[in-house]
C-alpha cells in the first residue's frame, strides 16, 4: 500500500506569506513527535505552509518531499537524541545531485550530554546542513533571511548555551 | 528454549481460567463499582522471566493492588518476536517490557498463578493477534488497546484500515469466550498522545472503539481518561463514561470509567510527585472511576523500581479512605464540564456514528480531519486540533482544526482561553513563536506549578516535555 502523502496545510485566519511552503520532519532515529508538532503549528500561525514528514523521517524521506513540492523554500530536520549526525548520512549526496534543491535547517538538541560544543555544529555543516540554530525563537528569521533574494552565506551558528 | 508444546485452544484456555479459581479482570471491576472503592493497578513490566515473576510478588506484597500489570516490550509490540528472542538471550535488562509472545504461555500461566489478583496485558501493539493469542492461553483476562488508540499514538505509518480490522479480531475472539463463559475486560487506551489532550477527544475515541467492541461481541469495556490536572474538568470526563454509555452502547454491555493518573511531564522532586499522584487518585475517587492506573515519584526519570511502585500504590489508597468523604468537588462546574463535553463528544462521534461502515467511516473521518488527536506519532491524523491549557488549567481547544464542533462549543472553548472572541478574529491568533512558547508552558503545567522551572522556561531545544523517558509519542509508558 503506498504511504498517503500529508498534506499541506495551512490554517484559515493565519496571516498569509505568499504560499510560501516549508517541508518539517525529525531525523531519522528520532521519535520524539511533540516538539515536531509544536514547531508546525507555530509556522502555520506565521503563516507559513508546511509538509510535516513528522517523526523518525530518513534523509530519502526529505529528498522525495523535495521533488514533490519543488517549490519549497527550506527542509527543517529536527533533532532531540543527539544522534543527528549519523542520521543525516546521505544529505550531502542528495544536494549535489539535486534531489534536495533548497537550504537544509537544523535545530534541537544536536549532541548526547549537556555539554554542546562548536564542533557537533561544524560537523553538520561538514555533512551538508545549511544553517543550525540554536533555539526555536530564530526559525522564521532564519528561513526570511534564506528567503530574501540577498541571503548571505551560511553564518556560523551561535553556540547553544 | 525447548520447543514449547502446542497453545490451548480457546476452549481450554476458557477452562483453566475457570478452574484458577481467580477472580477475572471484569469481576474485580465490577466490585469495585460497586462498592465505591476505586480497584488500584500499577504499570509493570521487565523483559526477564524470573526478574517479572519477582517484581510481581513484590508489589503485590508491598503494593497491595487490585489488578497487576505485565507491560510488553517494544519488539513485542511491533512483532519483533525474533529482536526480543536475541535480547532475552544477551541481555534481558535491554528490554523495557516482558516480551510475553518469546516466554510463552506457560512461562505466562506461572506468573498468572503466582498472584491472586488478575492480570492486564499492556503494550502498544497496532496488530496485537499473537500477543492476545498468548495472553488468553495463559489465562490472563484483561487486555488494553484498540484499533485507534493503539495506532495513532505508537506508530507512524501503520493505515487505520489495518489496525482497525487487527483489533476486530481480537474482539471477536473475545466474543466467543463471553460465549465460553469468560469475560474479557477489553481497556481502550483513551490516554492517547498523553499530551493536553481534550476530554472530548478522548472520549469520542474511546466510544467509537467501544461500538466497534461491542458489534464483534465484547462484554466488558474500559473506558480509560487520562488526568488533566483540572478537578471538575476530570471529574465530569469520568462521570461522562456512564452517560456516553447509555446513549451510545449497547445494554448487555459492561461500561466501567478508568482513570490514568497524570500521564504528561511529571514534576522531578519525590514531594512534588507524591502530591501529584494523591491529587490523581482523589480525582477518581471523586469521578466514580471503577480503576486507577497509578504513577510513581520516579516518573520523571524513567522507568521506577519495585518499592516506588509500591510507595505509589499505597499513596493512592490513601485517598479511598472512608475518612475523606468530606471532600467535594464543586458540583455546578463539574454540571457545566459534564454537559459540555457531552455536546462536544456527541458532535464529533455522530456523524461517524451515522455512517453505514463504522472502521471505514472513522478511516475516511481521520483522512479528512474531521477526527483527529493532538501530537499523533502518526500521520494517519491530522493532528490540526491545538489544545491549550485555560486560566484554570483546563485543557481546552485553542484551534478544532477540521473536527466538526458547533459554533457555540468553538466560541465557549475561545472565550474560556482568551476572553471574548472579537469578531471576525481568525481561529489562531497568536504568532507562531508566542503559541509555541504558551504550548510549552501548558505542557510543562507541573513542573512549573510546583516551582521546578523558572516561569520564563525556554531553554533551547526541546521543554522538559522532551526530555523524559516517558515523551508522549515516543512510547507513552503503558
Amino acid at each position: 500500500m503506498p504511504t498517503p502523502m500529508p498534506l499541506p496545510t495551512r490554517p484559515t485566519g493565519a496571516p498569509e506569506r505568499g504560499g510560501r511552503l516549508v517541508i518539517l520532519g525529525v531525523a531519522a532515529s528520532d521519535s520524539h513527535a511533540v516538539a515536531n508538532h509544536l514547531i508546525a503549528h507555530a509556522l502555520r500561525a506565521d503563516g507559513f505552509t508546511v509538509v510535516n514528514l513528522g517523526t523518525c523521517t530518513p534523509v530519502d524521506e526529505f529528498a522525495d518531499a523535495c521533488e514533490r513540492h519543488p517549490q519549497a523554500e527550506a527542509v527543517l530536520i529536527g533533532s532531540l537524541n543527539g544522534q543527528i549526525h549519523e542520521d543525516l548520512h546521505g544529505l550531502a549526496e542528495a544536494k549535489r545531485s539535486g534531489r534536495i534543491h533548497c537550504p537544509v535547517v537544523v535545530g534541537g538538541n544536536l549532541s548526547v550530554g549537556s555539554v554542546k560544543d562548536e564542533s557537533s555544529v561544524t560537523r553538520l555543516y561538514d555533512l551538508g546542513v545549511d544553517r543550525v540554530l540554536a533555539s526555536a525563537a530564530d526559525l522564521v528569521p532564519t528561513l526570511d533571511a534564506l528567503h530574501a533574494p540577498t541571503a548571505s552565506d551560511r553564518v556560523p551558528a551561535a553556540a547553544a548555551r | 528454549m525447548p520447543t514449547a508444546p502446542a497453545p490451548p485452544t480457546l476452549e481450554e484456555s476458557a477452562a483453566y481460567i475457570t478452574r484458577l479459581g481467580k477472580p477475572t479482570a471484569a469481576e474485580v471491576l465490577a466490585r469495585a463499582r460497586t462498592s465505591g472503592r476505586t480497584a488500584l493497578q500499577p504499570r509493570c513490566g521487565v523483559g526477564g522471566h524470573r526478574e517479572m515473576a519477582v517484581l510481581l510478588k513484590e508489589l503485590e506484597t508491598e503494593g497491595r493492588p487490585d489488578l497487576l500489570t505485565l507491560t510488553i516490550d517494544s519488539h513485542t509490540r511491533l512483532r519483533r518476536f525474533e529482536h526480543a528472542a536475541r535480547a532475552l538471550r544477551t541481555d534481558h535488562r535491554t528490554l523495557n517490557g516482558y516480551p510475553l509472545v518469546t516466554h510463552g504461555w506457560q512461562r505466562g500461566r506461572e506468573l498468572n498463578e503466582l498472584v491472586a489478583v488478575p492480570l492486564e496485558i499492556r503494550h502498544g501493539s497496532p496488530d496485537p493477534r499473537e500477543l492476545f493469542a498468548t495472553a488468553v492461553a495463559c489465562g490472563i483476562t484483561s487486555f488494553e488497546g484498540g484499533g485507534i488508540s493503539y495506532n495513532l499514538p505508537y506508530s507512524k505509518d501503520v493505515p487505520l484500515a489495518d489496525s482497525l480490522a487487527a483489533w476486530t479480531e481480537v474482539d471477536q475472539l473475545c466474543g466467543e469466550l463471553a460465549h465460553l463463559g469468560v469475560v474479557m475486560d477489553r481497556e481502550l487506551f483513551g490516554t492517547l498522545t498523553a499530551v493536553l489532550i481534550p476530554p472530548s477527544i478522548s472520549l469520542a475515541i474511546s466510544v467509537l472503539e467501544a461500538v466497534a467492541a461491542a458489534a464483534a461481541g465484547v462484554r466488558c469495556v474500559s473506558v480509560s481518561y487520562p488526568q488533566s490536572g483540572h478537578l471538575a474538568q476530570d471529574v465530569a470526563a469520568l462521570r461522562a463514561v456512564p452517560v456516553l454509555a447509555a446513549r451510545y452502547l449497547p445494554a448487555g454491555l459492561d461500561v466501567h470509567a478508568v482513570l490514568h493518573e497524570f500521564m504528561g511531564v511529571f514534576p522531578r522532586r519525590r514531594h512534588h510527585a507524591d502530591d501529584l499522584i494523591f491529587y490523581g487518585a482523589i480525582t477518581a475517587r471523586l469521578g466514580g472511576a471503577s480503576k486507577l492506573i497509578t504513577k510513581t515519584y520516579q516518573e520523571a526519570h524513567g522507568i521506577p523500581d519495585a518499592a516506588a511502585n509500591a510507595a505509589g500504590l499505597r499513596l493512592a489508597a490513601v485517598a479511598r479512605s472512608p475518612l475523606l468523604d468530606f471532600i467535594t468537588v464543586d458540583e455546578g462546574a463539574v454540571d457545566e464540564e459534564l454537559e459540555w463535553i457531552l455536546r462536544e463528544t456527541a458532535e464529533i462521534v455522530e456523524p461517524v456514528l451515522a455512517a453505514p461502515r463504522l472502521d471505514s467511516a472513522i478511516v475516511t473521518a481521520f483522512a479528512a480531519g474531521r477526527l483527529d488527536i493532538p501530537f499523533s506519532a502518526s500521520r494517519h491524523a491530522r493532528s490540526e486540533v491545538i489544545p491549550r491549557r485555560d486560566r484554570d488549567g483546563a485543557v481546552r481547544y485553542h484551534s478544532p482544526g477540521r473536527l466538526p464542533l458547533s459554533r457555540a462549543s468553538t466560541e465557549r472553548n475561545r472565550r474560556l482561553l482568551d476572553g471574548p472572541a472579537r469578531p471576525g478574529a481568525g481561529t489562531t491568533e497568536l504568532p507562531g513563536a508566542e503559541l509555541f512558547q504558551a504550548l510549552r508552558r501548558d505542557i510543562d503545567y507541573f513542573p512549573l506549578l510546583f516551582g521546578e522551572l523558572p516561569q520564563d522556561a525556554a531553554a533551547p531545544g526541546g521543554s522538559a516535555a522532551d526530555s523524559a523517558t516517558s515523551t508522549p509519542g515516543k512510547e507513552p509508558a503503558l
